[in-house]
């Protein structure tokens, strides 16, 4: 695989151009937006601090923004994809009704019967639930949810917008069900008014992951000088499955995966482990934090796409153990080798030298870059919908000088982009997928990895691969210019 | 032709005698031959009870509470008719502490008005509104399209008037958009001194009227017991004929305005010129008993 | 060691308590567990009002949908849209967060405004609310006069508002204040005496099949009479790939809407979305307005035909007929194949009633009829179209119930095949019976919403998916020995 040296500048693209770029895209604002917007862009240079953009404000109302809020990131992230508790949305229909299955965290198990990922638990509130109060409810709620649905290990309540605005105390109703029915019920008052987006989520989420799971169980089998735990992987499209995998292959016991197909007793006994891998920082960085403080555990960022990062990522890993654990990491890497490089030999030729541009959340901005790089491809301008300053400085060096990096853009914004920078793909959301598609751009959804999966691990590189190439190269593509 | 409806909010500080002079100044205003419905905008719900002779009306919210839900709930499920055939609804809502009555009364409204409680006979719909305008639930009823005349029901005390200074700042920010206008003060007296001078003086700075000055009297309190109003009670007391009063100069009333609320200093000079309240002895502040 | 030793091991659940949950959850004592449960809703078959308020502001020419409320509501309306449709769906929020919970949105509904108007340059903003702004009881009406005031917005600029509380009724019902505020906004007061402009104001209501609009369309094209269709979703959301992006792609001309009050007739054809709507043309034209039944199946769609007929004095045209008697001759065909089929259907109240129509018309029985957001009035129009048939008559009407107290409805007593929307795929799958895709949302199978369920066209579809998706069934479940070429 070729290195790529980030000094030499993608052809075409300057740090002055960019920056030119990025004052015609915000001349489109009136003048108070305007001066929110300005710091949110900039033209990347790594060794120049003051092209550091700002990140984790309020979004400017009346842009179209991509963020969501508190509430999605607890539900949709950090909560949802442990398989076997019932997850309430805790409020009026929608919320649930709209996160509902559409995150593809695969668990295993029998739905409705010892896992409830896919299914959607709400109380309803109706006027009624507003005017009086929803904390009786709440209770006889938790009651039901045990009845029916016996082999639940718990229940998380995660609040909406209501339930903070009329000062429910899901708090002390929680405390009172977990009692009554011997299980953790977990309150998470992530009402998706409080922060400026998701990312607030997931930290609550943490927080009640901190206060009530951690440290409640212990692992019924000895503890292992191996034993790591996952974290911030959520098993979209089967990643974790993938990366659990090569994991136990060079001989590491995966004891817990936060949270993708998850069970929370796991999640519990997580202090037990020797090292904590963290793939997605942004949404679990804390937990990391919290367990090396309180339980001296270390933890370690890696990254699972593409073999580049697949390869440097064990041998990091590896490091953190014994030889024969480094040498199994060594036999690992050259077992995939070979396979690896058909997929690349099949699709490098189709991807060499295309140009993307990628606006997502969590890790992916920069995690995926490399991936890419192995298929030939470039990235043009980067982007979060809710990092923070940590997420971008993780983020500089992997990208080009001159490259845009930006945060929270607004769908004009990515289309004033789009039409400077012309990338060959965009690697966005569902709600971008079509506007560029429209525009005749290949795109593909990188939250959802457009219902395809897994793309972590050497299980998922092929089928990233591939899936980039069928974006690109579609002969459909050649049909949008009408000959009439 | 259907007449021309007046709807008329009263706001005004918790106890001050709201309640009661609504239901007597309806009564007041049914005995002059007008088709009323009162719409009790107050959780504790006792906005109607001298009308219907009732404890406690079924309030929309409690209704709803044990239907589930709006869609089946019927007009007639919460609508009375009392006195001089005037309707009655009360908004309801929860014990406090808890839930959020300020929705409430929006939902009784919405629900009032899709099922058409607003009926084309009315002369007035009648709001009778919580203490403070606490939230935004609460100036439901002076939104566009509904009441656009407010009294203040008040009396010499100080608190009643700082509370009538702060529902004039919130219609003054209703007023800016609508046609939402204040229509007087209710002096409810309270004997205290000087008081009818105080709200005459009170009504002249925010730029409007007291528009009737309600003696005190125990009558109201001897009608009250018997869940009536000293209208329907003793129609020939003197007291009932205050209310009568009130209800004509209300039915007759023009004079609507953008009131101009005091600032605190302001309000503060005015009590001080009563006596009322003293000015402070920069001496004493902060400092504890014997120090 | 004490407090070590206090601390709970890790457990797993058997395959024996597996295997014994499952078979519980199919029986009758599960059953009437989960028909007894009052607070907990298990995948609702309803979604919230800004939902259906966004629906019909995107149905307008140059209409930007703008949420007051959390951001979070905004971008969870339009993914569900993006996903259903597969098609772009702009629209904004003023990203009210904790300051606004206290201080009331004003601020940021002003901002909102004055940026989206700047930005999108839409010829109408058509704002709704989530919850927040509903809780803390923020009057829209004052804070857009106020924009007005200000100079935010100019003073002529329609901005349309509607109260769209999540916590009261569902989707179906925020349609109805958005579609009423912005007829209003457009066309109020501009009733002229004696003025008829010839046109058929057609009122769909919720619907998010962009088939049956261009069928509609089609219908009024065959009777030609000009229409103005409100609102007009099928060109938003079925836009060409051409290359070049328009976030505005289509809708009713806000001209076309201005002069509604002005038409010759007004028809709905769902009357739980559509309640406010014609109240108020009712009361503010003297033209003839009608609320019909979803016309899904033949009766329906004659229904739908006659009254145009009739309100234009136009005779039915000769190709609607020839198609109405194509799609009679396809149902004779076909009702050997559905004639005493048990059917499970959940979704919205007018939809429903149509479906059943249809159902009842090919002799099958619509055998679980599940509303997961409705009232009794619904439940007794429902009754009573299923007393005109013989074949409605063990039908079972579940109000206000989800579909997990389906999933124990069809296990206890089953039926044949599920007509719903894409949630009820667990139902089927767990059950081993097929699901017929129809109502909203439907994100795992591809371009259904460009085929039309109303209409003999609609109609005839409808008939193709449903019989063939119970033939594939037989060919995929039956023993060899029946395994034929011939069905």
């Amino acid at each position: 695989m070729e290195e790529t040296n980030k000094n030499n500048p993608l052809e075409g693209i300057t740090k002055e151009k960019t920056q030119e770029i990025v004052e015609e895209t915000l001349a489109i604002y009136p003048e108070k937006a305007r001066a929110k917007r300005a710091p949110h862009m900039s033209a990347n240079d790594p060794e120049d601090a003051g092209c550091a953009i700002r990140s984790n404000r309020k979004t400017v109302p009346g842009v179209m923004s991509a963020r969501g809020c508190a509430y999605a990131g607890a539900k949709g992230v950090v909560w949802g994809p442990i398989r076997d508790m019932v997850h309430v949305s805790h409020g009026p229909i929608g919320c649930g009704y709209y996160s509902w299955g559409t995150r593809r965290n695969l668990v295993e198990g029998t739905m409705g019967v010892d896992v409830f990922s896919a299914m959607q638990f709400t109380s309803d509130f109706q006027e009624k639930d507003i005017v009086y109060g929803g904390d009786k409810k709440l209770e006889v709620l938790c009651r039901e949810a045990k009845e029916l649905f016996p082999l639940t290990k718990g229940i998380s309540v995660l609040s909406e917008c209501p339930v903070g605005l009329i000062g429910d105390d899901i708090n002390a109703v929680a405390k009172k069900s977990a009692e009554e029915l011997d299980i953790p019920v977990v309150p998470c008052n992530c009402e998706g008014f409080r922060g400026v987006s998701q990312s607030l989520g997931h930290h609550i989420s943490n927080d009640t992951i901190r206060d009530h799971i951690i440290g409640t169980r212990e692992f019924s089998e000895p503890i292992g000088k191996y034993d790591v735990a996952i974290i911030g992987d959520y098993n979209i499209g089967g990643d974790a499955w993938a990366s659990k995998k090569v994991l136990e292959e060079m001989g590491l016991t995966v004891k817990a995966v936060w949270t993708g197909d998850g069970q929370i007793e796991h999640i519990a006994a997580t202090h037990q482990v020797k090292l904590n891998l963290i793939h997605c920082y942004r949404s679990m960085n804390y937990m990391a934090k919290v367990m090396e403080e309180k339980y001296g555990i270390p933890w370690m960022e890696f990254n699972f796409f593409g073999p580049t990062k697949i390869a440097e990522s064990l041998r990091e890993i590896a490091a953190q153990f014994d030889e024969q654990i480094q040498e199994n990491a060594e036999k690992v890497i050259a077992k995939y080798t070979a396979p690896m490089q058909r997929v690349i030999d099949e699709y490098r030729p189709r991807l060499e030298g295309k140009r993307l541009l990628i606006f997502v959340g969590g890790l992916r901005p920069r995690h995926t870059i490399g991936a890419y790089e192995d298929l030939g491809m470039k990235v043009v301008a980067s982007g979060y919908e809710f990092a923070h300053n940590d997420d971008y400085e993780r983020t500089y060096p992997e990208l080009d000088k001159g490259t845009l990096v930006f945060d929270d853009a607004s769908e004009l914004e990515l289309e004033k982009w789009v039409e400077e920078f012309r990338p060959d793909l965009v690697a966005s959301g569902v709600k971008e997928k079509y506007v560029f598609q429209k525009a005749g751009i290949p795109f593909r959804q990188m939250h959802s990895w457009d219902y395809s999966g897994p793309y972590h691990a050497y299980d998922g590189f092929p089928i990233f691969a591939r899936d980039m190439d069928m974006a690109i190269n579609s002969p459909t593509w050649g049909l949008v210019k009408a000959p009439f | 032709m259907a007449k021309k409806l007046r709807q008329i909010a009263i706001y005004g500080k918790g106890g001050i005698g709201k309640s009661t002079t609504t239901q007597n100044t309806v009564a007041g205003l049914a005995s002059l031959g007008k088709k009323i419905l009162i719409i009790g905008c107050d959780p504790k719900a006792d906005s109607t009870r001298l009308i219907l002779h009732a404890k406690a009306q079924d309030t929309v919210m409690d209704k709803v509470r044990e239907l589930g839900t709006v869609e089946d709930l019927e007009l007639e499920d919460v609508m009375r008719t009392g006195y001089a055939g005037i309707n009655c609804v009360e908004s309801g809502g929860p014990e406090p502490g808890v839930g959020c009555a300020g929705r409430g009364v929006i939902t009784a409204i919405n629900f009032l008005e899709e099922e058409g409680a607003y009926t084309p006979d009315l002369d007035y719909v009648f709001y009778d509104v919580l203490g403070d305008v606490v939230c935004g639930g609460f100036a439901m009823p002076i939104r566009e399209n509904k009441a656009q005349e407010i009294y203040i029901v008040v009396s010499g005390e100080m608190m009643a008037m700082y509370a009538a200074n702060n529902i004039c700042k919130g219609i003054v920010k209703y007023a800016a958009s609508g046609s939402v206008r204040l229509a007087g003060l209710i002096c409810n007296s309270r004997e205290t001194d000087k008081e009818a001078e105080l709200i005459e003086a009170l009504a002249a700075k925010l730029g409007t009227q007291m528009i009737h000055f309600v003696p005190r009297d125990n009558q109201v309190q001897r009608a009250e017991l018997r869940r009536m109003t000293v209208i329907e009670y003793s129609p020939e007391h003197k007291q009932a004929q205050e209310y009568r009063d009130l209800a004509l100069k209300i039915s007759e009333n023009k004079k609507f305005v953008i009131p101009t609320p005091l600032t605190m200093d302001e309000l503060e000079g005015l009590l001080m010129e009563f006596g009322i309240m003293e000015e402070d002895d920069e001496e004493i502040i902060g400092k504890v008993e014997g120090a | 060691m004490s407090e070590q030793c206090a601390i709970k091991k890790v457990t797993e659940i058997t395959t024996e308590e597996v295997d014994r949950i499952k078979a519980w959850i199919n029986t009758e004592e599960y059953k009437e567990k989960n028909l007894a449960r009052e607070a907990l809703v298990v995948n609702p078959a309803h979604a919230c009002q800004p939902l259906g308020a966004q629906l019909v502001a995107h149905g307008f020419e140059s209409t930007l949908p703008f949420v007051h409320g959390s951001q979070g509501c905004a971008s969870y309306y339009r993914s569900s849209l993006n996903r259903h449709f597969r098609e772009p769906a702009p629209a904004v929020s003023d990203a009210m967060t904790e300051d606004g919970a206290v201080f009331g949105g004003q601020n940021n509904l002003h901002e909102g405004l004055e940026n989206a108007y700047a930005l999108y340059k839409p010829k109408m903003i058509a704002v709704f609310t989530s919850c927040m702004p509903e809780v803390i009881g923020d009057d829209l009406n004052s804070y857009i006069q106020n924009a007005r005031n200000e100079e935010i917005i100019p003073q002529d600029y329609p901005v349309p508002y509607a109260n769209t509380p999540s916590f009261n009724g569902s989707h179906v019902q925020g349609y109805d204040p958005m579609l009423k505020s912005i007829v209003e906004c457009l066309g109020g007061g501009k009733r002229v005496e004696g003025k008829n402009n010839g046109r058929l104001n057609l009122i769909p209501g919720f619907d998010t099949c962009t088939g049956n609009y261009r069928e509609y369309k089609r219908i009024m094209k065959a009777f030609d009479i000009p229409c103005t269709m409100l609102a007009d979703i099928s060109e938003t959301f079925d836009s060409p790939l051409t290359g070049t992006y328009h976030p505005f792609p289509g809708g009713t001309p806000l001209d076309e809407t201005a002069d509604v009050l002005n038409s010759q007739a007004t028809i709905a054809l769902q009357s739980y979305a559509t309640k406010l709507t014609t109240k108020w043309m009712a009361q503010n034209t003297d033209a003839p307005v009608e609320t019909l039944s979803m016309p899904i199946g033949v009766k329906k769609t004659d229904e739908l035909l006659l009254k145009i007929s009739e309100l234009f004095d136009k005779p039915v045209p000769e190709e609607l007929i020839a198609e109405r008697g194509r799609v009679v001759d396809a149902m004779t065909d076909a009702h050997q194949y559905l004639h005493n089929k048990k059917f499970a259907i959940y979704g919205d109240p007018d939809w429903l009633l149509g479906m059943v129509s249809f159902l009842l018309e090919m002799g099958a029985k619509p055998y679980h009829i599940l509303c997961s957001r409705s009232n009794k009035k619904f439940a007794k129009t429902l009754q009573a179209l299923l007393d005109t048939s013989p074949y409605g008559a063990d039908c079972n009407i579940w109000i206000n119930k989800d579909l997990w107290h389906l999933r124990s409805l069809c296990a206890t007593d089953p039926v044949d095949a599920m007509i719903g929307n894409c949630h009820g795929k667990f139902i089927t799958r767990d059950l081993g019976i097929p699901l017929i895709r129809a109502g909203y949302p439907i994100i795992d199978r591809v371009n259904l919403h460009r085929y039309p369920t109303v209409g003999y066209q609609g109609t005839m579809n409808l008939l193709t998916w449903t019989v063939n998706t119970l033939l594939d069934q037989v060919d995929a479940t039956c023993e060899d020995r029946n395994f034929e070429i011939m069905r």
